[in-house]
């Protein structure tokens, strides 16, 4: 509970900071001009395991989410929201067949076909510092920019990350400086779990009884 | 059974391991013996030649330790020693064999899985890496655990060939992988030792029925795979919620994937070829770091060897219970040791052993 009302506290410092607010309407969660809403489709870009970890955070955050490892462009369909998960895996992507020119390719459409069908964006990068390095770093470079909400496990500006240093994937402040540059808002986690609380709050799912 | 009657049912069976040893060393063609010392919780023992003939009297040949629970359920297939320099894996099963109870569904752990591989040492990351390392358990009696090799012996297999063709892919890897239990997966019955080694496990996972396999390794400290979950693709939504649990409990893990075009792997043809989800598990071991001079394979204060064996049967114990939350209890199996796996981190692990 403490964890949540911290990254509450974050979400609305970072949506204030960018002349946006939260409002929880019915199953909807307003941000601004930003509307989260269900249904959801999961899909890594990079082809790493995280998308497998972010369903499971979607399960445990009560929301309608499908998954698709590589979602092709007609599985878009439906959709209102799709989170995309940034990190490169070699092995996701000898399992994909394809490379990272492939992948960028590919990704490029989704995002392209996904802005088209007014299909909303989460970025998430949750697997931490094993998830930075060349391969990572232009996926997220280059997709992080399209998203309408990053949500990321690393420190934020100015706050000591107290976690294991290897968990921390913005060590860098390579996402602070792409949210500010872009004007996304953002939400810093210090474990992969604590993306339940944000979804919880980005799609206003009311409280469960324990 | 009473607890007497099975203590000395455990205490005969290991009597006739080691006769078993001393007559297979008295004829040279003896399976490799170690000091693990079966609690309990073990019902039986049996040989891996007991799933490949062949393999009797062989270097390859090594004990299976079963754990059966009181209730029914599924069925864990636990290997450790792969790689026989890979020890964190080698010593969570061997404590899994002398602490655990298994409460549901039965426990098939195999500590020493390429026995060839224990009796030796070419230090292939290190080559100052011990051949044995100690540990002192609570009666301050010192044991002695050999730090083998990633590979079979060479004077236990015919000579390397210059290209190693895996069966059955065709896939082409250096000669001496051919002596890697881990390249040599699904193993051939008249193969070489390694192949075989590679059947009989097979045989056994088809034979028991076994719905999860856990193959424990171990990398470098700065290696890609350090501190890595690897699944079959099948087992990929058990290893999610397995690592996001372990994360919330303070165990940092990454998760990968079995690649589909690189093969001979645990994980990728047992979950490819039988009903048994697959995992690989890497915990970090200093001795696998080139740069590392005389490394402290138990005590480096980066990894010793209690956290990485903590690290591994967490991992086993996180996959047990979200396959119970996923799969159903109908196939579900447990344990219970006597001590909180928490109690390893920083702690001495050989005072948690017999």
């Amino acid at each position: 509970m403490k964890r949540r009302k911290a990254i509450g506290a974050t979400l609305l410092v970072m949506l204030g900071a960018f002349g946006a607010f939260a409002a929880a309407q019915g199953d909807e969660v307003q941000t601004g001009s930003l509307t989260f809403a269900q249904p959801v489709l999961i899909t890594s870009i990079g082809q790493s395991a995280g998308a497998a970890q972010a369903r499971v955070v979607a399960i445990k955050a009560g929301i309608d989410a499908a998954y698709t490892q590589r979602a092709t462009l007609e599985e878009l369909e439906g959709f209102a929201t799709l989170i995309v998960v940034l990190g490169a895996s070699s092995k996701g992507l000898g399992a994909a067949g394809v490379n990272i020119d492939g992948e960028i390719a590919w990704a490029t459409d989704l995002l392209g076909k996904a802005r088209e069908l007014g299909i909303l964006v989460i970025a998430m990068h949750i697997e931490g510092g094993a998830r930075r390095g060349p391969s990572s770093d232009e996926i997220i470079t280059t997709f992080a920019p399209y998203a309408d909400y990053l949500i990321v496990k690393g420190s934020m500006p100015d706050v000591q990350w107290t976690a294991d240093e290897s968990a921390n994937g913005n060590a860098d402040g390579l996402f602070t400086t792409i949210a500010a540059e872009n004007e996304i808002p953002i939400a810093y986690i210090d474990a992969t779990l604590g993306a339940v609380d944000v979804l919880i709050e980005l799609f206003g799912i009311p409280p469960t009884e324990d | 059974m009473r607890e007497g009657t099975r203590s000395a049912f455990v205490w005969i069976s290991v009597s006739v391991l080691l006769l078993l040893a001393t007559c297979f060393a008295v004829c040279g063609t003896a399976p490799t013996s170690h000091d693990v010392r079966p609690g309990y919780g073990v019902s039986e023992i049996r040989w891996l030649s007991d799933y490949l003939p062949a393999l009797e009297g062989t270097p390859g040949d090594t004990p299976i330790y079963v754990l059966r629970g009181g209730e029914p359920g599924g069925a864990l297939l636990l290997l450790g020693g792969t790689h026989a320099n890979e020890i964190a894996g080698i010593m969570a099963a061997t404590l899994f064999v002398e602490r655990a109870t298994v409460t549901r569904g039965t426990v098939y752990v195999i500590p020493h899985a390429n026995n060839s591989a224990s009796r030796y040492n070419s230090g292939v990351f290190n080559a100052m890496t011990p051949e044995w390392f100690e540990l002192t358990n609570a009666a301050g009696e010192l044991r002695r655990f050999r730090y083998g090799d990633r590979r079979t012996h060479p004077e236990d297999q015919e000579p390397d060939p210059d290209v190693f063709v895996h069966h059955p892919s065709g896939l082409e890897l250096d000669g001496d992988e051919a002596r890697n239990l881990n390249r040599n997966h699904p193993g051939l019955p008249d193969g070489t030792l390694t192949q075989q080694i590679s059947y009989a496990l097979f045989t056994l996972v088809n034979e028991e029925e076994v719905d999860i396999l856990v193959d424990m390794h171990e990398s470098s400290l700065t290696g890609r795979l350090a501190n890595t979950l690897v699944s079959h693709p099948r087992a990929v939504d058990i290893a999610a919620f397995a690592v996001l649990d372990l994360e919330l409990d303070g165990i940092a893990l990454k998760q990968e994937v079995s690649s589909e075009e690189f093969f001979g792997l645990s994980h990728r043809e047992f979950g490819d070829r039988t009903a048994a989800l697959a995992f690989l598990i890497e915990s970090a071991n200093p001795g696998q770091e080139a740069s590392i001079e005389n490394p402290d394979v138990v005590n480096d204060p980066r990894s010793p060897l209690a956290d990485r064996v903590q690290l591994q049967l967490r991992t086993i114990e996180a996959i047990l219970a979200n396959h119970a939350l996923l799969e159903g209890t109908t196939r579900a199996i447990s344990f219970t040791l006597p001590f909180a796996l928490t109690d390893l981190h920083g702690g001495n692990l050989g005072m948690f052993m017999r």
